[in-house]
């Protein structure tokens, strides 16, 4: 019996479809969820803000995309390795926590000779991590190649109004956020341009309610 | 007519079963009133006034309800991701195949034009015959994405909206021409001058390219949001329309449309051709889907060039962004890509080699087609193994992180551009050969025109493979700084000798005639293989298109609080991709059958006994006859 030529084309693209599903289920399967919310108390110890802060630099902070930590050769990004020491004397006049809170807020301001500027700033979404999470980031940071000596009450210059608060709803900017100025661009003293506005949702710009 | 009554009852057996379900599907949704025990103690009161008291009651509450806004809805059963999903991706393969057809219909009509040869007329009129059902098509999946986004997504739609507002109306005005053009392009064939014609296919493609210009704003803005403020407020709508991805995505859109028409035109060509009766249907439909395969091959080559502007602008918008793509979740989906682009390439390949046999004297070329064969399927190898030696990315992590991106996309990268330069090179080759075949140059400068043209080719890949090779050697940023002689020098390539070859064989003696229709049947498959897959593929990039933006649904701007904000497994995606390319390719073969009616004989009642002899054996796909 001879196989109606209908039913051919219908058995390849069939089996065409089934071989490319079939590579599909080969790769590894992994499902990435958005990033969990670490827990940040305000009477954290120092070794507690730097746990907390490496948890945050593996998930939320998404760090480890672009930074190693311990690993030499030709690197696009700067290894992470006792940075500390270096950050004591990256920029003159600059602590070490003043230089990571400068990395962190205005990545721009200061590139790592033989890189290109290409670190986004952080507490601005996508990453968008917040005052205190950031604190807990560079307690972390400064465990590489010396002591944390940040703690959660640290007064970092580009930090809004002080308590960082986590984003909610939909939108993410978070209302700890305007800080810096736009992209952080230059290395000129933060300016928070519209702290003092309350965080508005983009929205239907007329929602008349049905009546 | 036993096929015709199966068909017709199959048909009828799937819109009752498809009422059944919407029927099921509303009658759950309805709202039944609670039922209420009567209680003893409400015995008390009278039960008018009880009931009177209780409607009063909802009544008021009724009336006193507040308004909420709500963010998202769920769709039954399958979810709200996976049914916007489906939505999108049809639209997109039908909307595709409307604006590429238009693109090669019209360049085909105008040589017709140009060469007086009627044939390409027949041909580009029979193309176009594929469009006005599917024109359909997509305008029903483009309203049932957009009731779909505003039912299950309000607030992110709203959103949209508010950004986007000012570009709707030019939109629908556009469609409105759309159609007009196109069913006066259609319907008016052979009815206007030819230059009137002409212009009505330009003005069709100009309002297309114009509608997908619009669209592609909006679905690049969720990938590379600009024209916004922080906070997400609208500053300017140009300036979100031109945002980084818009213009990659249009160049590689536009490129990417004509190739999957083209094969998919091809494909209806190959289905033609396998139903064909007589020697002159299987000539002229093999020449159609060689023309349509050739227009797919075309626009195939330059399409990984265009991939890279794209990569590179997504970089040059975020880095976390390129990462996520390249180095992130998302590598391994690369690892797919390369297996459909290599076998996309062999395919290609191989049918061209089937080609030759219906010219004489290509026997003289087809000697090297093995030598073809082994590069096409070491490059194909190179291409699709590195990557995947790392298995995991925690593995890839264990090796120490961040280097990985690098390798992924610069480093084994390498490798991989050399393999795929490679390859564009083979299958123009092998172009040039099946060009070749049975003709004679005559021109005087035959033999040192060979030489150059084979100087090139070997100055060609000799550069891009030492860069390649040189790639492991140097340092990251060197080596990202080699992809672009290696694009440069495969493109000089492919132009300067296509211009020697048109020279060289200008006037060339034909010693072999090009015999239509003498073709292994197993080419018309290899042709509905390189549509399926080139329709796999699409969906597949749409998904990364999309996917890549994780639990943003505009990146950075408006977060994805839904149930589906996380990223499910390329397990999941690729099934779901295999059923949209199946949904596909059951819609298009009703639009090949449509299209396929008009050369058939009207009805004619005739004596019961008389139609079951004349049954014929063999019959394509949803040619219910
Ligand atoms: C998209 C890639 C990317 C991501 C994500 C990223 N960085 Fe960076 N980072 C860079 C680049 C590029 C540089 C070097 C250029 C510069 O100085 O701005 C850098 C520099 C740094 C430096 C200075 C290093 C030195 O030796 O002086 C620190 C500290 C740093 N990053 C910390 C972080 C932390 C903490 C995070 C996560 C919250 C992070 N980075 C996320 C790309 C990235
Ligand atoms: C190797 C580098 C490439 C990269 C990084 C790349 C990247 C992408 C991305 C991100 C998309 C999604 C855009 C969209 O949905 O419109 C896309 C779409 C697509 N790509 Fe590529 N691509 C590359 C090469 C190729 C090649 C070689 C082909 C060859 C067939 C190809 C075919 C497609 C198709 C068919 C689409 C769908 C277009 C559409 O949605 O209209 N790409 N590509």
């Amino acid at each position: 019996m001879k196989v109606p030529v209908s039913l051919r084309i219908a058995a390849l693209a069939v089996a065409t479809t089934g071989f490319y599903t079939y590579v599909g289920q080969l790769v590894p399967q992994k499902e990435v969820h958005p990033p969990a919310e670490v827990a940040i108390s305000k009477d954290m110890k120092p070794d507690e803000m730097a746990k907390v802060g490496r948890e945050i630099m593996e998930g939320k902070g998404l760090c480890f995309t672009c930074h190693t930590i311990g690993k030499k050769g030709p690197l696009r990004f700067p290894d992470l390795e006792g940075v500390d020491v270096r950050a004591k004397s990256r920029v003159p006049g600059f602590s070490d926590v003043d230089y990571f809170a400068q990395s962190i807020y205005q990545p721009s301001a200061f590139i790592v000779p033989g890189f290109n500027p290409g670190m986004p700033v952080i507490n601005k979404p996508p990453i968008g991590l917040t005052d205190d999470e950031i604190l807990a980031v560079i307690a972390y940071l400064q465990t590489l190649g010396g002591k944390t000596t940040v703690t959660m009450q640290t007064k970092l210059p580009y930090q809004a109004g002080g308590n960082g608060q986590a984003a909610a709803g939909t939108v993410a900017p978070p209302p700890a956020g305007p800080t810096g100025g736009p992209a952080a661009t230059t290395a000129a003293a933060p300016a928070p341009q519209n702290a003092g506005k309350k965080p508005e949702t983009p929205q239907n710009p007329n929602p008349s309610p049905p009546q | 007519m036993m096929k015709k009554g199966l068909a017709a009852f199959l048909a009828a057996l799937l819109g009752f079963a498809v009422i059944v379900g919407i029927a099921t599907f509303l009658l759950r949704r309805e709202y039944h009133a609670p039922y209420r025990a009567p209680a003893a103690v409400t015995q008390e009161t009278p039960r008018a006034q009880g009931i009177a008291d209780e409607k009063a009651e909802v009544e008021k509450r009724d009336k006193e309800k507040p308004y909420q806004e709500v963010e998202y809805r769920q769709f039954p059963k399958i979810g709200s991701r996976v049914a916007v999903w489906i939505a999108a991706q049809l639209h997109l393969l039908f909307a595709a195949f409307v604006l590429a057809v238009p693109l090669f219909a019209l360049a085909i009509e105008f040589i017709g034009y140009r060469t007086k040869d009627r044939r390409y007329d027949r041909l580009a009129h029979e193309f176009t015959k594929l469009l006005s059902v599917s024109f359909s098509l997509t305008a029903t999946f483009g309203a049932m994405l957009t009731f779909g986004l505003i039912i299950l997504y309000p607030k992110f739609t709203t959103y949209l909206v508010s950004v986007f507002s000012p570009t709707f109306l030019p939109y629908v005005g556009l469609f409105f021409f759309e159609a007009f053009f196109l069913y006066t392009y259609y319907y008016g064939w052979g009815k206007f001058s030819p230059r009137v014609h002409l212009a009505l296919g330009l003005g069709l493609n100009v309002v297309g390219t114009g509608i997908m210009l619009i669209a592609n704003a909006w679905l690049t803005f969720m990938t590379s949001p600009s024209g916004i403020s922080e906070k997400g407020a609208l500053i300017s709508t140009w300036d979100a329309v031109r945002n980084y991805t818009w213009m990659p995505i249009n160049v590689h859109r536009i490129i990417a449309n004509v190739a999957f028409g083209g094969s998919v035109a091809a494909a209806y060509a190959a289905f033609k051709f396998l139903g064909a009766k007589t020697d002159e249907e299987r000539a002229h439909y093999d020449w159609m889907g060689y023309i349509g395969n050739f227009v797919a091959i075309c626009a195939f080559l330059p399409l990984p060039f265009a991939g890279y502007y794209l990569a590179k602008e997504i970089y040059a918008y975020s880095q976390t962004l390129g990462l996520t793509m390249m180095g992130g979740a998302f590598s391994w989906l690369f690892i797919i890509q390369a297996v459909l682009i290599g076998n996309l390439f062999l395919a290609a390949n191989y049918y061209l080699w089937l080609g030759m046999g219906r010219i004489s004297g290509a026997e003289q070329f087809q000697k090297y087609i093995k030598y073809l064969l082994i590069l096409v399927a070491t490059c194909f190898a190179v291409w699709a193994t590195p990557r995947s030696i790392i298995s995991t990315v925690s593995e890839v992590r264990a090796m120490g992180g961040s280097a990985h991106p690098a390798l992924q996309f610069l480093g084994v990268m390498s490798a991989k551009n050399t393999a795929v330069n490679i390859l564009i090179l083979t299958t123009f080759l092998s172009f040039l050969l099946y060009r070749r075949s049975g003709k004679t140059p005559t021109v005087s400068w035959a033999k040192a025109g060979n030489r150059a043209q084979l100087a090139i080719f070997l100055v060609a890949a000799t550069i891009v493979i030492s860069l390649g090779i040189l790639g492991y050697f140097v340092e990251a940023r060197v080596r990202i700084g080699f992809s672009i002689p290696q694009v440069l020098s495969v493109l000089f390539t492919m132009v300067s000798v296509t211009v020697i070859d048109v020279f060289l064989y200008r006037n060339a003696t034909k010693t072999g005639e090009v015999r239509w229709g003498q073709i292994a049947p197993i080419s018309q498959y290899v042709l509905i293989f390189i549509a399926v897959t080139f329709t796999w593929l699409m969906g597949l990039m749409g998904y990364v298109r999309s996917g890549l933006r994780q639990h943003w649904h505009v990146y950075g701007v408006i977060r994805d609080t839904s149930v589906d904000a996380f990223t499910p497994t390329l397990g999941f995606a690729t099934r779901i991709v295999s059923v949209c390319v199946l949904l596909f390719f059951l819609l298009i073969s009703f639009v090949f059958w449509l299209a396929s009616l008009t050369g058939k004989k009207d009805w004619e009642p005739r004596p019961e006994k008389a139609a079951e002899t004349e049954r014929p054996g063999l019959e394509p796909v949803g040619a219910a006859e």
